[in-house]
């Protein structure tokens, strides 16, 4: 063997710069070193693909990542359905994963085809050395589409943040504490005691020469054999990384992340006039949404109640810039409209008079789920004791109708298919409720498919909570193990399809349709949502929540952990796309909306978001097998 | 073919028996690949040389590229490119197309070191070259000059290649038609702005492929011998 010769040759880089060049601009290769860059033409192979040949190619010896130079590549499915179409700088990696779908995906050039491979083998050396490319090539689309979940929440959009958020002066509480630079160790450690501070800011004169913490004086004095009577100056930082008073809250969020600080001063122009502590950006997020819930309860009229809702938007935006995940947004904004329906219905109450029945008030749909936005309609309804006699209904029905129209004043839009407790047909009494999940349940109809999101997805708000109960137990000891409701359920779950021919670089397969922006909502959320209330059903468990409702159905044999995990950290990933698309909205002052515009979307989102989608295909596909098959019980 | 095989394997011992020692000796006294071998076997080494014009009893050799093909895979980590100093300065009309300069020149090896890597290369395999005047004739004159015996090698010529497909479905050929980078596009390949013998042997490599996918849609039916120029 005589090659090794070959491979110390220093020519070779320059020549071969062109592949380089090419790899080097397109993910997951841009983020390589160097270095790295460098090494990735003496160890390409490449083939050629005639149009028609078969992909990948049935010959290899090992396992190869694939990356088309020029041409077109599409992948299909057991049924010869297009899944995917790579074109010039597609990356198929599938190869060189541990985990497959167990989707099996065949390929076929559709145009003349060149292609650089690279062996598995050499890939798992670069993921190695260079975390960021190991990113995106983390051995499943599960950790992958976490990562992606986390990098949402980690970075925000500097731009979106621009004016809304609160700026930092307004977080401070208290002067700046500070000492002499001339101190010793002990001295500040005693000041720091004494006003009770984590940190204390260094003064040489009227200048800031550093400061030191409870960290620095544990890591650099104590454990380190300091000795207190030492000048401050031996363990304080110096050439600090200082925020003016005008930064927004979240900018400053995102610089103490990046340097992996707690502490920031805090500068009107030159001077110290405060310390920002990450204790005080985690009270600020926490309570905002804390006051406005207080402000709910506090309300006396309906125009203090539309009032406290005007900042539900505001909130929204916050929480989405605030690394809050899109399940504690939905959480936040179902819990405030869960409070503003109790206060409205005290106030109607307070109006109408102590109610002569028990009833509970109940909400469907995302507030049931609790994945509501700021901009959703009202899904409610009004299930009343069976001792319920025809004069009292126009008690409830008076109350039901102050309590949508309140709820309408607050930005709760009247539901456009009147499923509300206002309809005389959602204020009814236990036994009709039984009666009407017992139709729908056993004589499945196109009707109870349309409702089945709002009013299989039900959560008492506030009234005899024992009534529901009662309800839902009926529904749930009818629906666990029921095949043909659940079958019938299950080919509505496939009503919504993932629009995996959406971008550009792959083709539609299920319509046509080309537009310019997709149904977030209902090409993604609902997929998952409706995936996850057959499973609930069918095996009678009580979350609403669609998160919840996987992980427990992943708990039992109807859905395996791996896919319930995917089919959750999916459902993040498109949630949180569709907080920071509406967050964008509202710094914009646009009426929110669920319509994605793909320029809107970074390379790497566009991948992640196929990654989700392809989650959702899988599942979709095995419910469609199962459910033909007659299995699912 | 057969015939014509044979007298290559003939000329080779011939030009054996000529030198007793040395690299062409050493290369020499490797066997010729046998034209009956399967493409998916063949080891082809996708050459290209830059010289200081066309005539190679006059012009010198000022680099040159190569590149392996195995398993209709070309292997990059095979790659090779070599500077080669010349002892005269390099006309300026060779320099614009070869873009190499006396400086870089300078930095390479005189041909008599170089010639016995590129040989130790090519022993027993396959030479790919589009338009295999240049290759063939300068390495075989620098051969004839330092060791006093001929080069001989199998040789794949896309060029060659081409012109039979073009005039297999009967298409004019036209000036420029032949030329390895107007052949290029009609097989989907890249443009690539770089011009040096590493990057030219390495276009020439992809082009082959090409044809030969072309040519054989199935690969078993793929055979040296339907290549071979000569």
């Amino acid at each position: 063997m005589h090659t090794k010769r070959f491979h110390s040759s220093e020519s070779m880089e320059i020549e071969l710069v062109e592949i380089r060049d090419f790899l080097a601009q397109r993910p997951p290769f841009d983020v390589l070193p160097e270095e790295q860059l460098n090494q990735l033409p003496k160890i390409l192979d490449i083939r050629y693909l005639r149009r028609g040949s078969d992909f990948p190619p049935p010959e290899s010896e090992q396992s190869y990542i694939y990356i088309l130079r020029s041409g077109a590549i599409e992948l299909l499915d057991e049924e010869d359905k297009l899944v995917e179409k790579l074109g010039e700088g597609g990356v198929y990696t599938t190869d060189c994963q541990l985990i497959d779908f167990g989707r099996a995906i065949r390929g076929e050039a559709t145009e003349d085809t060149l292609l650089y491979q690279i062996p598995c083998s050499h890939l798992k050396v670069m993921r190695q050395a260079e975390p960021a490319f190991d990113r995106h090539f983390s051995e499943s689309i599960r950790d992958r589409l976490k990562q992606a979940v986390r990098m949402l929440q980690d970075n925000g959009d500097n731009s979106s943040i621009a004016q809304m958020t609160v700026e930092i002066s307004h977080l401070l509480k208290k002067a700046p504490i500070t000492a002499d630079v001339s101190s010793t160790i002990r001295e500040a450690a005693q000041l720091m005691s004494e006003k009770n501070v984590s940190s204390v800011m260094l003064m040489d004169g009227e200048k800031l020469a550093g400061m030191i913490t409870d960290r620095d004086l544990r890591k650099r004095c104590v454990a380190a054999g300091v000795s207190p009577d030492e000048p401050v100056t031996s363990i304080m930082t110096s050439d600090l990384e200082t925020i003016q008073e005008n930064t927004l809250a979240f900018q400053a969020l995102m610089t103490m992340t990046r340097l992996h600080v707690h502490h920031l001063p805090v500068m009107r122009n030159d001077n110290v006039i405060g310390m920002l502590t990450a204790t005080d950006l985690a009270r600020h997020q926490t309570t905002n949404s804390a006051f406005l819930a207080t402000d709910v309860r506090k309300a006396e009229t309906l125009q203090d109640l539309a009032n406290v809702s005007e900042r539900l938007p505001d909130l929204q935006f916050q929480l989405a810039n605030s690394s809050a995940t899109a399940l504690h947004v939905g959480e936040a904004i179902s819990s405030i409209t869960d409070s503003l329906t109790v206060r409205l219905i005290e106030l109607a109450e307070e109006k109408l008079g102590p109610p002569p029945v028990p009833y509970v008030w109940m909400c469907g749909g995302s507030q049931a789920r609790g994945e509501q936005t700021s901009h959703s309609d009202q899904d409610n309804a009004l299930l009343i004791s069976d001792e319920m006699k025809p004069e009292h209904t126009a008690y409830f029905e008076a109350l039901a109708q102050q309590v949508n129209d309140g709820l309408n004043a607050c930005n709760f839009v009247y539901c456009p298919g009147d499923a509300m407790a206002s309809n005389i047909k959602w204020r009814q009494p236990l036994s009709v409720w039984k009666k009407y999940f017992n139709t729908w349940i056993n004589k499945p109809d196109p009707m109870a498919l349309m409702l089945s999101s709002i009013f299989f997805d039900l959560r008492p708000v506030h009234g005899e909570k024992e009534l529901f109960l009662e309800l839902q137990t009926e529904i749930l000891s009818k629906t666990r193990g029921n095949g043909i409701f659940t079958a019938f359920m299950a080919s509505n779950a496939l009503q919504h399809r993932p629009p995996l021919g959406f971008f550009r670089t792959f083709v539609l397969i299920h319509d046509g349709a080309h537009d310019d922006t997709f149904d977030i909502k209902h090409r993604g959320i609902v997929p998952i949502t409706d995936i996850a209330r057959v499973f609930a059903l069918n095996q009678g468990l009580k979350p609403v929540n669609t998160t919840e409702r996987l992980l427990a159905a992943a708990e039992t044999s109807v859905l395996s952990r791996e896919m319930g995990e995917n089919l959750v950290d999916a459902l993040e990933f498109i949630a949180s796309m569709r907080i920071n698309h509406q967050a964008e909205q509202i710094r914009k002052g646009m009426q929110p909306d669920n319509y994605l515009a793909p320029d809107e979307l970074s390379d790497l989102e566009r991948r992640h978001l196929k990654d989700a989608f392809r989650v959702i295909q899988d599942m979709q596909e095995t419910m469609e097998n199962r459910y033909q098959g007659g299995r699912f019980r | 073919m057969l015939q014509r095989f044979l007298s290559q394997e003939t000329i080779r011992k011939r030009a054996l028996s000529k030198v007793s020692e040395g690299a062409l000796h050493e290369y020499l006294s490797t066997p010729l690949t046998s034209k009956k071998v399967q493409c998916e076997e063949l080891v082809i080494v996708s050459l290209d040389l830059e010289t200081t014009g066309l005539d190679p009893k006059r012009d010198k050799i000022l680099s040159y590229g190569l590149v392996e093909i195995r398993h209709m895979m070309i292997k990059l980590e095979t790659s090779r490119h070599q500077l080669i100093s010349i002892d005269e300065e390099i006309p300026e009309e060779s320099a614009v197309i070869h873009q190499i300069t006396d400086d870089q020149a300078a930095t390479g090896i005189p041909i008599e070191e170089a010639l016995p890597e590129l040989l130790e290369r090519l022993a027993g395999k396959v030479m790919l070259v589009h338009y295999s005047a240049i290759e063939q004739n300068f390495i075989n004159a620098a051969c004839k000059k330092i060791y006093g015996a001929p080069f001989i090698i199998p040789i794949i010529d896309t060029l060659v290649l081409a012109r039979q497909l073009f005039e297999r479905r009967n298409h004019t050929i036209q000036a420029g038609n032949l030329r390895l980078f107007n052949l290029r596009p009609r097989y989907n390949l890249p443009n690539y702005k770089a011009h040096n013998a590493l990057s030219d042997a390495l276009a020439t490599a992809e082009l082959f492929l090409a044809m030969a996918s072309e040519m054989f849609p199935q690969p078993s039916k793929c055979q040296l011998s339907r290549f071979l120029s000569r």
